[in-house]
Parts: structure tokens; sequence; C-alpha cells
């Protein structure tokens, strides 16, 4: 058998091609980048301070689902406000919704059904704002003592702003990893972190429109500020209609 | 009657239904026309604006919102609308493709219903990704959320009914609540911890979740895939091990794939709608929630009576 002689032929022009191939690669990929850089979906979480816990990630089950509850009822708490106040006699101190409210308006995470005993039956009390000091103006509800193994507790905080005739309410909604809380002194952001608190930030649809179709089509997000009901801000006083027709009349 | 009296009878007729017709054109052109995509914004729309807007479905009633391709009628419709109501995460992608194709996509307002919802993650997914659930409107509370977004939306376009948008959506909102309140009743004294579900897509996580129920496993791994067989047999596996008693399937799209689990493990299976078919009506979304709840109630009390 006779050894089989082997000869690399190799191209007139090899080292062109290879350059040629090596810049059309390189080209294609800085093109690529570059579009993506330009056009790709910015997939990135927006990140969260260590005060703050993620209702989409972190939070699961019962937690989960009693956040989303209240996420809703932090936009209707002001419209009950509003019922149960409109009829208020001149000089009654206006009053935030209680636990039995809530009853009447079928309203969970409150209302006491089969879900609020399957998400562990949280008790919920209520903390009215004082007319003065450090409290004054905040409004809070605390969950806390729930029967499910390694279930949280929630606060949610309203903080409630007199301008004139204008009103204004921040809700914050917080998750305390432990089970049992008792009502905090304080509805202030860095006595809450203090205690352990975490503010739940939610993944909302806005957000999700945004990793979708980019920021140019986004509608703006969500704010935790609700609009408050046209309703004035301290009872008014009576009328004096004798006075407006007198004074009407110039008399 | 002679004829003269005729012929100015017949154009005293023209004149006044010109008229009439012109007054109704009035008429609807201080309306808002709101467009809509899926089925259940047909009715959170109609229940919040009364007689005081009109809608305007973008597709036809009996088009499949799953993997719908845009006709022709559709870019006429959205060419008409004022603002559109959108899912806009998921289910309604083709609308963007209508408003593209009808070079509206900068000009019509769109309402994003699902704006202010906080949304979950596909439960049961084997692999712990966090994928986004874009089925908020099988639900209650997700469904009251998109409501007040959509009266609020509504109410800017249309300052002078905002109020009456807002009171009407109250009301549709108690109206929801009080479906929860009817299954309640239905179920009471059932032995929960018996119920053990799974569901064909992620379609009920919103629903299942509000009312304190969780899911074990879902069968497709992405809505409208089916699973490949060394999936199928994963899921399988876990359904049996995790005692699975129910499995939820999607009530107007039969699967065979449903009747091979329901075979293989034992499972007893139960409908549930995904309210994307049928006429739009104003009743549609609560009709078919109350249905779902009652479909739900039933499985929870005959696995309640099981061992």
């Amino acid at each position: 058998m006779s050894a089989t002689a082997i000869h690399v032929v190799r191209p007139a022009g090899s080292r062109y091609e290879g350059f040629v191939l090596a810049a059309a690669t390189l080209a294609v990929i800085g093109v690529l980048a570059l579009y993506v850089h330009e056009r790709g979906r910015d997939e990135s979480a927006e990140p969260l301070y260590e005060w703050q816990v993620s209702a989409f990630d972190t939070l699961t089950g019962a937690d989960q689902a009693i956040y989303n509850s209240l996420y809703t009822v932090k936009d209707e708490i002001p419209f009950i406000y509003d019922d149960i106040n409109q009829f208020n006699e001149p000089g009654v101190k206006f009053h935030w919704p209680n636990l039995q409210d809530f009853q009447d308006w079928l309203l969970p995470p409150f209302y006491r059904d089969t879900s609020f005993e399957q998400n562990g039956s949280l008790a919920w009390s209520l903390f009215e704002p004082l007319p003065e000091g450090e409290m004054q103006g905040s409004t809070m509800y605390l969950g806390t003592d729930g029967r499910l193994s390694g279930q949280g507790s929630f606060l949610l905080v309203i903080g409630h702003v007199h301008a004139g005739f204008t009103n204004n309410n921040a809700i914050v909604i917080w998750w305390n990893a432990q089970n049992h809380v008792e009502m905090p002194q304080s509805g202030f952001r860095d006595r809450l972190i203090l205690q352990g608190w975490k503010e739940v930030v939610p993944y909302v649809g806005a957000q999700e429109v945004k990793r979708i179709f980019g920021a140019t089509v986004a509608p703006a997000a969500e704010s935790d500020t609700v609009p408050w009901p046209e309703l004035p801000a301290e009872p008014a006083a009576e009328p004096d209609v004798e006075g407006i027709i007198e004074g009407a009349l110039g008399e | 009657m002679g004829s003269r009296t005729r012929m100015f009878l017949r154009r005293l007729a023209t004149v006044a239904v010109a008229l009439l017709a012109l007054g109704g054109q009035a008429a609807d052109a201080k309306m808002l026309k709101v467009g809509i995509t899926l089925h259940p914004y047909y009715s959170f729309v109609a229940n919040i604006v009364g007689d005081r807007a009109l809608i305007v479905p973008l597709i036809d009633a009996d088009a499949n919102p799953h993997g719908y391709a845009p006709q022709a009628a559709d870019m006429i419709r959205i060419m008409s609308m004022d603002v559109l109501v959108v899912n806009g995460i998921g289910h309604d992608s083709w609308a963007f493709e209508i408003l593209d194709a009808a070079g509206m996509r900068d000009k019509l307002t769109l309402i994003y219903a699902n704006d202010g919802v906080s949304l979950i993650p596909v439960a049961g997914d084997p692999s712990g990704a966090k994928v986004v659930n874009p089925h908020t409107f099988i639900s209650t509370t997700a469904a009251i959320q998109q409501i007040y977004t959509i009266a609020r939306r509504l109410g800017e376009l249309d300052p002078d009914n905002a109020g009456f948008f807002r009171d009407n959506a109250r009301r549709y909102a108690l109206e929801i609540r009080k479906l929860r309140a009817e299954f309640d009743t239905k179920i009471a004294g059932a032995d929960l911890a018996k119920f053990r579900c799974a569901t064909m897509h992620s379609g009920y996580d919103y629903i299942l979740q509000e009312l304190g129920l969780q899911v074990t496993a879902v069968i497709e791994p992405r809505h409208g895939v089916e699973p490949t067989a060394r999936q199928l047999a994963d899921t399988i596996d876990r359904i049996n091990a995790a005692n699975v008693n129910v499995l939820f399937a999607e009530k107007y799209f039969a699967s065979k794939l449903s009747d091979t689990i329901k075979d293989a493990t034992g499972v007893k299976m139960y409908s549930i709608s995904h309210i994307s078919s049928g006429e739009y009506t104003p009743t549609k979304f609560v009709d078919e929630m109350r249905e779902n709840l009652a479909t739900l109630a039933t499985a929870i009390l005959e696995t309640s009576k099981g061992s």
C-alpha cells in the first residue's frame, strides 16, 4: 500500500478573503448590536430599595392575594369616606370607614367570607388620625396575626393632606414579615422602615405595557395618589340664609 | 285627499325624517364612541357609560380573539372611534396591528385597562419562572380595578359625565362583589382542605387567587401552547403526586388534551368560561362570572364530599 500524498492548496487570495469575511461578520454583529441597543426591549426590572418588596416577585399565596385586594381598596376607601360623611351634621367630625363599613361594602380583604379565612383571617384594626402631633393626618389599617404558616402583616397608610379646599391622599401599602405586629406609633416612612416594615411595590399593567411596546407608547404610570371625592374638607357651617337674602337686597 | 295635499305631506314627512336624522347625528356627535377589544370590556364600558356613549366592538362577536387575524372591516371600525379600551398585556395584540394598518397608532386615544392592576405571575410554572399573567378580566377584584381605571379615563375625556361614570362604576363594582357573596353562600360548610386543582391554562389564576384557592399545576406551558410529551408526562406526575382532584378546562375551546389528563389521573373536569366569545352584551361579564363561580362552587362541594 502506498502512502497517499496530501497537498493543501491555498487560494491565491486567501488572506484577502479571510479579511473580507471577518469584516463582514463584524459589520453584521455591529449592525445587530446597534439595532438591539436602539430598538430592543428593556427587560430589566425597576430596581427596588432595601425597604421595598415586590408584590409580583416576592409575595406569594395569601400575602399576594391580600395585597392585591388592598391595592384595589385604596381607590375605594376615599369613595366610602365620602358616602359615610356626606350627611354629617355641621360640627360632626368626619370619620374614616371602619371595619363594619367594609363588611357592608363586601370589601376584601376585610370582608369576612371564605377567601378571608383561606387567606389567614388577619385581625384588622383601624387607627384614625389625631387632631395634633405626629399622627395628624395618617389613617392606618393594620392586618396582623394571620393563622397561615409564614404569613406576614399588612399596613395600609393613608396620608391625608388638606390644602385649602384641595384634598389629597397618599396611600401606601406596607408589609412586615412578622406574623404579629402592634399598631405602629407613627405612619411616617422612616419610622416604619426602622420597625421592619417594607413598602410593597406592585408590578402594574402600565409597566408591562412599557415592557412590551417600549416607552414611547406607554401610558403614565398609575400613581398611588388618588383624586379625592368632591367633598368639603371640613363640615360646612349652616348657611345664614336670612343674611344672604338681606345682603342681596342691600338691606 | 288631493294630490297636492299628498305631495305636501310627503315633503313634510321627508323634512321631518331628515331633521330627526340630523338631530340624532348631533346627539351622537356629542357622545364618545368607545371602542373595545374583548367581551369583558364591552360589559365594563356598557355599565359605566349607560346611554351616554356609544360602544363599538373592534372585531365581530363570533371572532375568536385568540390568534385573531385582522380584517378590513376592523380598520373601518377603528377609524370611527374616539377612544379604544384594550387589555394591552395580552389577548388583543391584534388591535395594535389594526391600529398600525389604519394609520391610527398615534391618533387614537387608548385606555389600557390594566394600567393600575397589580399583576400576578402564571401559577404552577414548574420552572419557577415569573411570567406575567394577562387574564386579568377573569376575576372580580382585578376586574373592578380595571372598571375604575376605565371610568376615570372616560371621565377625563368626557368631564361632563365623569361623576355619572364614577357612580356607575361603583354600583357595578358592588354588583360584581355580590357574585362573590353568592358564591360564599353556596360553599358554606365545605371542606376546602380537600380541594386541590390544576388548570388547563393560566386563565383562572386571578379568580382562584381572589377566592383564596391555590393552583397546583398548569398544563399548557404557555397560553395556547400544548405541552410536549415529556412536559405532559411530568405534569401528570405532579398532578398525581399532589393528589390533585379537580381540573379546570376552557368552556368554549374543547381540547383532547384535557381528556387525556382526565383519563391518566382520574381528576374530575369542570369547564370555566374565558368570557371571550358570543354576543357582546352589558350583562355578559356578570352572567358568565356567575356561571364560573357556580362551577367552582360545584367543584368545591363535590371534592368536599370525597375522602
